[in-house]
């Protein structure tokens, strides 16, 4: 299991420290790699648990190349099962979502539960006392672990502790958690915007340099509007988090982690959130659950914050204003992006649906934020396959990054320093022998 | 998703609730509206709205998720649809440039009900469009709530069911 096939490509001479060769983006051999080296290999953000509360909720997932179904069982545990029949390999469920607590293959009728054990044999007697039922359950994801009801899942028995892996980024996801003054999310496993670019995986997210050029109609239009309080998004125009002398800072951590770091430049904003909330009964209420939850200090940076951490999660899953978004490679050019909404527990519905709104209208195929990220990334696809000057550029800031005291690589807004970090960790998981 | 046609009372698809000439304006209308999403004539298709009230709403994941508890491609009240016009026609919105060429057909036009001068019309379509070398073909239904000038008809609400609204989805960077 996990062995490696060798690869005859030498990673280290395709990323430097300030630049990557463009193969990494568009080399069929090279994405097979990454699945197995990356995806196979490191932690994989799996599903929120909220997605299936109860005993016999299920959702199926791709994780790099395999179908995987989540399922709760009659403990109340996760379990993760690889959606192939012990038979002769069809997929024992094909739909999306649901609630079923066996799941039986078409081909020849073979049924499991959902902790995946084989709990059915068709035609049984055709079997000698040598075959065990306890030895063809469905394959089990080997490595499951979870903070703070995020799932993460890995196929490599041997990596290394969930916590280790995520180190100092755990405090930025707490930030989205204690949104909810009871820090608890909700995430809807059928309330989401799926997304398709022809475009490579390693695009998403994740650049402070880009949305002046990108998003410049969004800024237009947010810049005409009387307020825009109320939204991460919306926020924007009250001062450009996205101008290097603003207070915002990029940060790139151990095992290509990264974040956009606004909690500085949002920080001073907290009398106007406060104020804008205060105007409703849900808010007044959500003010003063999150005092009582977090004391009056903690409360005001984390309403100011407005649950967004920023934060990128190498290789698959960023965290991001009000939403979760899953990053799925289907092949060098074409990406699939899963974007889910993120539902505070605790607070008025109204408080909830503001937040829904804000998302709806800046992410999403027809929104005003999502198309034209998707857009450039093709752009890019297309201009990347023209490798007569192969390398591509990611030393911009490299001169004024410095290590902050929670190790994390810190500099400007704009700076690459998410690209290096996340670069850096995709050599050494794809050079590993 | 033509379940609008088939919950419809059974006079609308026997004798149907218009005569065959206010039909045939209601089909010419559709069929205007379509020329003008196809031509990217932005104002005059947000002429046809009428109200402080509407509803533009493309429903994502199935076709009557609660926008309150869930989420939508498209739910615009006026002012967001005006800031969606105003990027559909900002030179600055890269992913709208250049424009897609695009081709719609409609058809399977049944008003589902009548009266005081409204109507609730569901419609289908067939949608081509071709942008930086990629044909995509978008199919839908739509459900409209119309009011009657005697001459032609306003929009109050729209909602556009697409097909592929639970599917992983490229950029919809134009009127549907
Ligand atoms: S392949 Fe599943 S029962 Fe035969
Ligand atoms: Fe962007």
């Amino acid at each position: 299991m996990t062995t490696l096939i060798a690869s005859s490509r030498d990673y280290g001479a395709l990323v430097k420290e300030d630049r990557v060769h463009s193969d990494i983006y568009t080399d069929a051999q090279i994405f097979d790699d990454e699945m197995e080296r990356i995806f196979h290999r490191t932690w994989l953000f799996a599903l929120h648990e909220s997605e299936i509360p109860r005993h016999g909720d299920f959702k199926l997932l791709q994780l790099g190349r395999f179908p995987v179904i989540a399922t709760r069982d009659a403990d109340g545990d996760i379990q993760l099962l690889i959606n192939r029949c012990r038979h002769r390999g069809a997929q024992v469920c094909e739909a999306m979502r649901g609630h079923a607590k066996r799941f039986q293959c078409w081909y020849h009728g073979w049924t499991y539960d959902s902790k995946g054990d084989l709990v059915g044999v068709t035609g049984a007697e055709a079997y000698d006392e040598n075959f065990d039922p306890k030895d063809h359950g469905l394959t089990l994801v080997p490595r499951v672990d979870s903070y703070r009801g995020f799932v993460f899942a890995s196929f490599n028995p041997e990596v290394t502790d969930l916590s280790a892996y995520l180190g100092a980024t755990l405090k930025y996801i707490d930030i989205m958690v204690d949104a909810s003054p009871i820090g608890e999310l909700e995430v809807k496993p059928g309330v989401v915007t799926r997304t398709r670019y022809r475009g490579n995986w390693k695009q998403v997210g994740m650049d402070g340099y880009h949305p002046h050029y990108v998003h410049m109609s969004v800024f237009k239009i947010f810049s005409q509007r009387e307020s825009t309080t109320g939204s991460a998004v919306g926020a924007l125009h009250l001062e450009d988090p996205f101008d290097d002398r603003s207070s915002s800072r990029t940060r790139g951590f151990p095992h290509g982690h990264s974040c956009l770091d606004f909690r500085e430049q949002r920080r001073p904003h907290a009398d106007e959130y406060i104020e804008e909330l205060e105007r409703s009964e849900d808010g007044q209420r959500y003010v003063a659950d999150m005092i009582d939850a977090h004391g009056e200090e903690h409360a005001r940076e984390l309403i100011a914050w407005h649950g967004d951490p920023h934060l990128g999660l190498f290789p698959n899953v960023q965290l991001i204003h009000d939403h979760v978004r899953v990053v799925i490679p289907r092949s060098p050019g074409e990406t699939e992006v899963l974007m889910y909404p993120v539902f505070l527990k605790g607070v008025g519905d109204t408080i909830n649906e503001k937040r829904l709104r804000a998302h709806e209208a800046f992410y999403g195929p027809a929104a005003a934020g999502s198309p034209d990220d998707a857009e450039i990334f093709e752009r890019t696809q297309r201009g990347l396959i023209a490798d007569q000057s192969p390398w591509v550029l990611l030393a911009r800031g490299r001169h004024r990054e410095r290590r902050d005291e929670d190790g994390s690589l810190v500099a400007c807004i704009s700076d690459e320093v998410t690209q290096r970090v996340q670069m850096q960790e995709w050599k050494r998981l794809m050079s590993d022998r | 998703m033509a379940k609008q046609i088939v919950n419809a009372p059974r006079e609308a698809v026997t004798d149907g609730l218009l005569d065959i000439a206010d039909q045939q304006r209601l089909e010419r209308f559709l069929t205007f509206e379509a020329a003008l999403m196809d031509e990217h004539q932005y104002d005059a298709w947000m002429a046809l709205w009428e109200g402080e009230d509407i509803c533009y709403w493309v429903p994502c994941n199935d076709d009557d998720q609660d926008p309150a508890t869930g989420i939508a491609i498209i739910y615009d009240d006026r002012r967001q649809l005006e800031e969606r016009m105003m990027r559909l026609k900002d030179k600055t919105a890269h992913a709208f440039r250049p424009r897609s060429r695009m081709i719609r057909s409609v058809n399977g036009v049944v008003p589902v009900r009548v009266g005081d001068g409204e109507l609730e019309v569901a419609s289908s379509f067939v949608l081509g469009e071709i942008r930086v070398g990629v044909q995509n073909i978008w199919l839908g239904k739509c459900l409209y709530r119309l009011r009657d000038t005697g001459e032609d008809f306003r929009i109050l609400s729209k909602k556009v069911m697409l097909l592929n609204n639970d599917e992983a989805m490229p950029n919809l960077t134009f009127l549907v």
